[in-house]
């Protein structure tokens, strides 16, 4: 598959946020304000485009079955360990990412809050591994898609921070107001987004 | 605070007197005589006090006033469709719904005339509008009274336009559920006319598009013949390219005008123009919108034709074509003009436009599962207004702090 058509595919056809509804808890409480947004959307795309690769390593060189052959063990199939290794791995990588911001942008770090070291546990992040593995991606098809599905969340998150930020003068009825709202908002912004399977990308 | 000290002083005089304190002060106020109180002769009676004569209520009824030549045309170009279906079909083809209707005022739908084709339009069309009203109307009544808020004439131009937007043949409880959908979902949670973030008519139309493929895009749908499926232009196409159509003698000004089978009031671009030249007179709606609109829709277009051409049946088809088809002239004055839910820069109107204009090429040509993408664009197009406006805004605020640094 052409890599322009995959990072396509990933980040509208397939939108973790919008398609799959993945990553959702942070998708809607990170969403208040648009700079937060952007700024987690980024880190998302960050560690989603470093960890998808790193993870393809690691399937393939380790955990597969018959990965380990080069060290003489062409019967060990250690692909289950696999949910944990990949959750390990982000977590490092959050970790990394968590010291970089409260170094160079503090100010982002603290609006991020309890959610940056929650991107360890967010399903989209997870998710996106385990599609790579699932779909059986070559080593450069898993670094298109893991951009490709970050980059597609960073988009979600934006737009959804936007709708929210105009919403701010809305008047919902009281039981609404807040989450409830923002649930429905995300419903009507995944309709549109219906616009784009059926795409011919090839 | 309920339970200050001056909330509690209130409450003891309301229970005592039946009123509030400041309720016995405005009534004083409101009088109006004596000497110390002026009153003008004219006066608003609510914050903002605008004393505008362009105020909300006639800008709504410029709106729909700008849709009676859309509304006119598609009467008779309904009545019209179904005599010519009828005459192609030969004897047996007999009208879905009101057949009876028709025969009873005397009226024969195979060679009605000009009149008599309005008059099996309107035959057809009232009763999909008067429920869309009724519905729309209801919800907007229930949540008015329901939470003291004031009914607003938004309500009569979403239902006339998305009444306008749906095939003849349409169920009158499809009719129904999609304007309680659009209604209710895409307006009345957020608040009413003008606190939302997508055009309420268009919901409910995307909603009856994705939730009954089978009455809203099936090729049978356009003319309330049985029988007859010849699908609108676009479906056409999609099999057999612009060859198709000049096969069947279907020429760029019966397309423009909107002598082609398709939904109720969406087929004349001829209609559509009249109303977009009152409203940009009138400065209702941007006509940055419209040109970002078309030149997007063009420049999609040309790259279709240059990088794609031979791949897909339309991508070698003229924008000019493409400006004609489907709903987009119909969609691009109506729906993406809305202010509402429209981006509200100057610059992000242009981005907008043209953000809608090529979508709508990308997806006729390049989405087998969708044979019209107008409303799907202009949805896409309404959920990236506030981002969009958002990136305008900064780029605007940095170079002003440059050339002010």
């Amino acid at each position: 598959m052409d890599h322009l058509t995959l990072f396509f595919e990933a980040a509208f056809i397939q939108n973790l946020a919008l398609t799959f509804f993945l990553g959702m808890c942070m998708f809607l409480a990170v969403s208040k304000r648009m700079d937060t947004a952007l700024g987690f959307g980024l880190a998302v795309f960050v560690v989603q485009t470093v960890t998808v690769p790193v993870n393809h390593l690691i399937h393939q060189h380790l955990l597969r079955s018959g990965a380990l052959a080069w060290a003489g063990l062409s019967e060990v199939d250690l692909s289950f360990l696999g949910l944990i290794t990949y959750v390990g791995v982000i977590a490092a990588m959050v970790q990394v990412m968590e010291m970089v911001l409260e170094r160079y942008a503090p100010a982002l770090a603290r609006s991020f809050g309890i959610f940056l070291p929650l991107l360890t546990v967010n399903c989209a992040i997870l998710g996106g591994s385990l599609f790579m593995v699932q779909r059986d991606y070559s080593f450069s098809q898993s670094v298109v898609y893991g951009a490709g599905s970050g980059f597609g969340w960073a988009i979600a998150i934006a737009l959804l921070a936007g709708v929210r930020e105009r919403l701010k003068y809305a008047d919902p009825p009281a039981g609404l107001r807040g989450l409830g709202l923002t649930f429905i908002v995300v419903g009507l912004i995944s309709l549109a987004f219906m616009a784009f399977p059926g795409i011919r990308t090839g | 605070m309920k339970t200050g000290l001056r909330s509690q002083l209130q409450r003891l005089v309301s229970r005592r007197t039946g009123r509030t304190t400041l309720d016995k002060q405005h009534d004083q106020a409101d009088t109006g005589s004596g000497p110390l109180h002026y009153r003008p002769a004219e006066f608003t009676d609510r914050a903002p006090h605008v004393r505008d004569a362009f105020n909300f209520s006639r800008w709504m009824w410029l709106l729909t006033a700008a849709l009676v030549p859309a509304l006119f045309v598609g009467l008779y170009n309904t009545g019209y469709q179904v005599g010519e279906a009828l005459r192609s079909l030969g004897t047996d083809a007999t009208l879905l719904g009101h057949g009876s209707l028709l025969a009873s005022i005397g009226l024969s739908a195979e060679s009605p005339g000009v009149l008599g084709s309005a008059v099996v339009g309107l035959v057809y069309f009232v009763p999909v509008y008067l429920v869309a009203l009724l519905i729309g109307g209801g919800w907007e009544h229930l949540f008015a009274v329901m939470r003291g808020r004031n009914r607003v004439e938004g309500v009569a131009l979403t239902t006339l336009l998305f009444a306008l937007s749906l095939p003849p043949t349409v169920p009158l409880w499809q009719v129904a559920v999609g304007m309680s959908f659009g209604v209710v979902l895409g307006k009345e949670v957020f608040g009413g006319t003008g606190k939302t973030f997508l055009n309420p008519a268009l919901v409910g139309l995307v909603f009856l598009y994705f939730a009954y493929p089978d009455t809203m895009r099936n090729s049978s749908v356009w003319v309330p013949v049985a029988g007859w499926a010849d699908g609108a232009l676009l479906d056409r196409m999609a099999s057999g390219g612009i060859e198709a159509l000049e096969a069947s003698g279907i020429t760029w000004l019966d397309s423009f005008f909107g002598w082609t089978p398709g939904a109720f009031g969406d087929r004349s671009a001829a209609a559509c123009v009249v109303g977009a030249v009152l409203l940009v007179s009138m400065r209702v709606v941007s006509w940055r919108i419209l040109a970002g609109g078309v030149l997007g829709l063009a420049v999609a277009a040309v790259a279709f034709g240059s990088f794609a051409s031979g791949l897909v049946p339309l991508a070698d088809l003229a924008w000019y074509w493409h400006v004609t088809l489907g709903s987009f002239a119909f969609g691009l004055v109506f729906f993406a003009t809305d202010p509402v839910t429209a981006p509200l820069t100057d610059a992000g109107r242009w981005i907008y436009g043209m953000l809608i204009g090529a979508m709508t090429v990308i997806i006729r040509a390049a989405n087998a599962t969708h044979s019209d993408g107008v409303m799907l664009a202009i949805l896409l197009g309404n959920v990236s207004a506030p981002l969009i406006d958002h990136f305008v805004v900064r780029a605007n605020v940095r170079r002003r702090a440059r050339r002010h640094g």
